[in-house]
């Protein structure tokens, strides 16, 4: 009898019970033997520790140019005409019949994109876009951060104006934080509320990506980043501030956090790591299925949760392939992109498909349009292209997981934390889970629609749930 | 400062890394519970692979001729690629622990434009005689060399040999002389081999495969179909990476048609519990578990050698079972991108160490013109993004899960198991698999791509293989 059914436990329609049940449990086995190999004692904060990322030696005693230079994006005939003729000569490849999104980023598409890309994209009109906010760089730690720097136009008197640090993620960069920018410095202005909580917004540039220089030495990790930004907060003025972070951007201001919590007024988070190891997680999952309330769910976190194994397993090792060739090879993985446009967009906007929204994959034009336009999405690309940064944007992945990873997740959090759980997320971190590292967890939002790239997405309902944090943070 | 103490230290990766490798573990321990030894045959997997609907027409079955060719505007269209190629430099003495390093990388390039001469490489592929001919509604190109002299009397014995990724027909250039005129080459005359090289479908002058689901069982038939059209009704099959799995399938399919299989790589699929006990104990208890000295000191310390070997070199595997068309995109567009892709396997496949070096050792075993000539194979014909998909239509629905996992392999099978192969595979765990293994030989040296680098200690192998075979006549006593 157990032999018709177990069988089917690995091909993807299984019923719920005959997958959770065994693979789990020699997950929650390994994975309990592994908790025990490294649970260390619980660390108060991160050290700050230090870093010199320049070229070659570090230059003897003399103190680091601390300047706040001004930016401006440039491009030129030269750069633009390079970048066509690159598309005009893109070798391609057809798909396989019925292919949609599920081989990656479906080539007839590809070809559509890329026709708009040469014909209608206008990079220089998109470069006045990216000017229209104030850019500066500055050296910290022996390399150049940029960032931008808007603060709201008019502020009536007494009004107070919070300082925001917002950071990006991978395949993302600051041109995410476009639309959301003006939800933030003029709120009232676009009916968001009557200018209670108004911010004055930073958005750096993780170096090695976009107009930061990418670090020269090895080792460069969400803790030298975090770092880095604190010191940048600290240049430009700013003692106590605010964090806004998903993907690497999450990591990132939870590092901040841990290491000067003192600064840290309040952390806003779109997406939340957790780790599934531990005893206590597994018989959540396993129980979580039949009885949510029991192990702390909430009737959505079991919707979004389960099928377990579907949602948190296969999709995920669906979608980590870039993970695990990116903390392995980066030099390889990102060599062709980055002589390659056409190869860069696709392997950048397959996650913006992706996602942003799952059902995306049985779309044959991966369903991008629907919630970004061509423009928006070819200018964040263009960005990783002009500035040549796929390479060092990929080695932040292996600088990253090649160390103890959980350092991460025994310290715990203690600034006032708000997280906003978009559905579409690729992992869904229920509230009882991220009490384990966020231990003072002010709110916890379902956002009722959007993915991985909340800001791009979905500015409004990602505003709107900074201001009802901050609201709160402030009321303490 | 936060690394632990316990495990292997340098290298810890995320979570979700590990969970691959333990919901693997995990789900094949059940298997372990339900596996039974099963001789069945696997069934011949027709199939249509051309564009649109298959014709009512009955398919040309001519074998063409077939010349590798080149024109000024291919060469010209390259070099204008290479000259424009955007380069990032590797952080400081970071060699090959990063991926190709790319101030090597400028070097090949540099050589590829300047000294490479594809004309002359073209040349040499068409020295042996290629053909095409259509099978399942697409073109399958071999390479099929014939001896130059036979002995009074004496058959040649037909050979089919399948190469991997990313290699192509042409890794058997070398080993193919010694396989067709042994003598010349001091490896006696007893054996001689007529030796058919196709390219799997997807891969080099094979046409790509339109439909969905073209895996290794199609690639199986596809070959025996080819053999069957030549005239062959017993051969023998040589192969290694995916030539290994094409291979056993087709002994699993025509069990009676192949006389020998003859493998330079093996990998298990189906692992239970006495493998995990082995995993265990095996360094204690060698005996126990019948693995001989070698087997351990290629096996263990088991975290470096297996784990970490999985995590660090298979991120190429995972995004291809996933994403073939997106990784191989910006591979057809950039063939620095290429380059930098395919050397990176033939440096740590050939000897992990090679990530020490600056220059990833390749030009140690291979030279650059042999290294350049496989990839410009992928290029003209740009093949990689098909190439990938085969990755996918493998291992996509699960490993170790499809019919040909669970069936054994009766045909007399000879393994040369090579020091630098990715991963080692005792013969005890072979054997629970391949039930007739009539020779297993520790190489003395050489890796992954054992044709290409040990021509001539693969040739020596695959001829006292084969010696062995056509002695005890035991291609006659598999079960009738």
């Amino acid at each position: 009898m157990w032999r018709e059914t177990l069988p089917n436990a690995w091909s993807f329609d299984y019923s719920q019970k005959n997958a959770v049940l065994v693979p789990v449990a020699a997950l929650g086995v390994g994975g309990m033997l592994l908790y025990w190999l490294r649970s260390g004692r619980k660390i108060k904060t991160i050290d700050m520790g230090e870093g010199w990322w320049g070229a070659g030696e570090r230059p003897p005693k003399g103190k680091e140019d601390t300047s706040i230079r001004p930016f401006k994006i440039e491009t030129s005939d030269k750069e633009i005409e390079d970048l066509h003729q690159r598309l005009d000569r893109f070798r391609f490849t057809p798909s396989v019949e019925g292919a949609a999104f599920h081989y990656g980023f479906n080539s007839s598409y590809l070809r559509k994109v890329v026709a708009y890309w040469r014909n209608q994209f206008d990079w220089r009109k998109q470069v006045e876009v990216l000017n229209k906010y104030p850019h500066f760089h500055t050296t910290i730690e022996g390399i150049d951060i940029h960032f931008i720097h808007v603060k709201p136009s008019y502020v009536p008197h007494g009004q107070a104006v919070r300082p925001l640090l917002m950071v990006h993620g991978w395949p993302g960069s600051f041109y995410e934080f476009y639309k959301i920018i003006p939800l933030l410095t003029e709120p009232a202005k676009h009916g968001l509320n009557e200018g209670d909580v108004v911010f004055e917004v930073i958005c750096p540039s993780i170096p090695g990506y976009g107009f930061s220089e990418a670090p020269h030495q090895k080792e460069f990790d969400s803790i030298a980043t975090a770092r880095i930004f604190h010191k940048l907060m600290n240049r430009l003025g700013f003692k106590e501030y605010y964090l806004q972070g998903g993907d690497w951007g999450a990591r990132i201001t939870t590092n901040m956090a841990q290491m000067l919590p003192q600064s840290v007024k309040g952390l806003h988070l779109n997406v939340v790591f957790v780790t599934l190891e531990g005893l206590g997680k597994v018989i959540s999952i396993m129980l979580g299925a039949y009885v949510p309330w029991l192990v702390g769910f909430s009737r959505e976190d079991a919707r979004r949760l389960y099928p377990f194994m579907q949602k948190n397993i296969y999709d995920v090792l669906r979608e980590s392939g870039y993970l695990h060739i990116q903390a392995t090879k980066p030099d390889t993985a990102g060599c062709g992109l980055n002589d390659s446009p056409v190869g860069l967009a696709a392997y950048i906007m397959e996650k913006f498909s992706t996602w942003t929204d799952k059902s995306f994959l049985h779309k044959d034009d991966g369903g991008l349009e629907s919630k970004y336009s061509l423009d928006e999405l070819l200018t964040n690309v263009m960005i990783y292209w002009v500035t040549s940064s796929i390479v060092s944007s990929m080695r932040y992945y292996k600088e990253n997981f090649s160390k103890d990873p959980n350092i991460h997740n025994r310290v715990g959090v203690y600034v006032p934390t708000g997280i906003a759980a978009f559905p579409q997320e690729l992992l869904h971190a229920p509230r009882v889970w991220a009490k384990d590292v966020y231990k003072n967890i002010i709110t916890y939002t379902y956002m009722p629609r959007g993915g991985h790239f909340a800001a791009f997405e979905e500015p409004k309902l990602l505003a709107q749930d900074i201001m009802q944090f901050v609201r709160k943070v402030e009321q303490l | 400062m936060w690394h632990s103490q316990q495990l292997e230290p340098g290298v810890l990766f995320q979570d979700i890394m590990l969970l691959e490798v333990f919901l693997v573990l995990g789900t094949l321990l059940i298997y372990f519970l339900f596996s039974k030894k099963d001789e069945e045959t696997l069934p011949f997997k027709d199939g249509w692979w051309g564009r649109g609907q298959k014709p009512v027409t009955k398919e040309d079955s001519s074998i063409r001729p077939f010349k590798v060719e080149t024109a000024e505007e291919e060469l010209s269209d390259l070099f204008r690629r290479l000259d424009q190629a955007r380069f990032t430099e590797p952080l400081e003495n970071s060699f090959f622990h990063y991926g190709t390093n790319s101030v090597h990388l400028r070097k090949v390039v540099s050589y590829w434009k300047n000294q490479f001469n594809w004309k002359k490489q073209v040349e040499v592929l068409n020295n042996y005689p290629q053909f095409k001919t259509k099978i399942q509604g697409i073109d399958i190109h071999f390479v099929h060399v014939k001896p130059p002299c036979l002995p009074e009397g004496q058959a040649a014995k037909p050979l089919l040999m399948v190469h991997g990724w990313p290699g192509s027909f042409y890794e058997f250039y070398k080993i193919i002389p010694l396989l067709t005129d042994p003598a010349s080459h001091g490896l006696g005359d007893e054996h001689i081999f007529e030796v058919i090289c196709p390219s799997i479908p997807g891969y080099g002058f094979s046409e790509a495969p339109h439909k969905k689901d073209f895996n290794s069982v199609s690639a199986a038939s596809v070959f025996y179909e080819l053999m069957l059209r030549l005239g062959f009704s017993e051969f023998y099959t040589q192969g290694g990476d995916c030539g290994w799995l094409i291979c056993t399938n087709l002994a699993q399919i025509a069990p009676s048609h192949v006389k020998g299989l003859h493998l330079n790589m093996v990998l298990v699929t189906k692992l239970g519990l006495s493998h995990l006990l082995s995993i265990l104990l095996g360094r204690y208890f060698p005996g126990l578990f019948g693995f001989q000295d070698e087997d351990v000191r290629r096996m263990f310390p088991f975290l470096k050698k297996w784990l970490h070997k999985i995590l660090s070199e298979f991120g190429y595997a995972h995004i291809q079972t996933t994403k073939p068309d997106t990784v191989g995109c910006g591979l057809n567009d950039s063939p620095v991108g290429l380059a930098a892709y395919i050397l990176e396997k033939f440096s740590s496949w050939t000897d992990m160490e090679f990530q020490n070096l600056e220059d990833g050792g390749l030009e140690r075993k291979f030279s650059l013109d042999d290294l350049l000539t496989n990839i410009m194979i992928y290029w003209v014909s740009g093949c990689i993004v098909s190439s990938m998909r085969f990755y996918k239509e493998n291992l996509q629905k699960g490993i170790g899960t499809q019919k040909h996992d669970k069936l054994t392999v009766q045909v007399p099978t000879g393994i040369a198991a090579f020091p630098n192969e990715i991963l080692h595979i005792p013969q005890a765990w072979a054997k629970k698999k391949y039930t007739n293994i009539v020779s297993f030989h520790f190489m003395p040296r050489g890796g992954h791509f054992a044709a290409f680098e040990e021509p001539e200690l693969l040739a020596k192998d695959i001829l006292q293989f084969v010696d062995k075979v056509e002695k005890e006549q035991l291609w006659k006593k598999k079960g009738e």
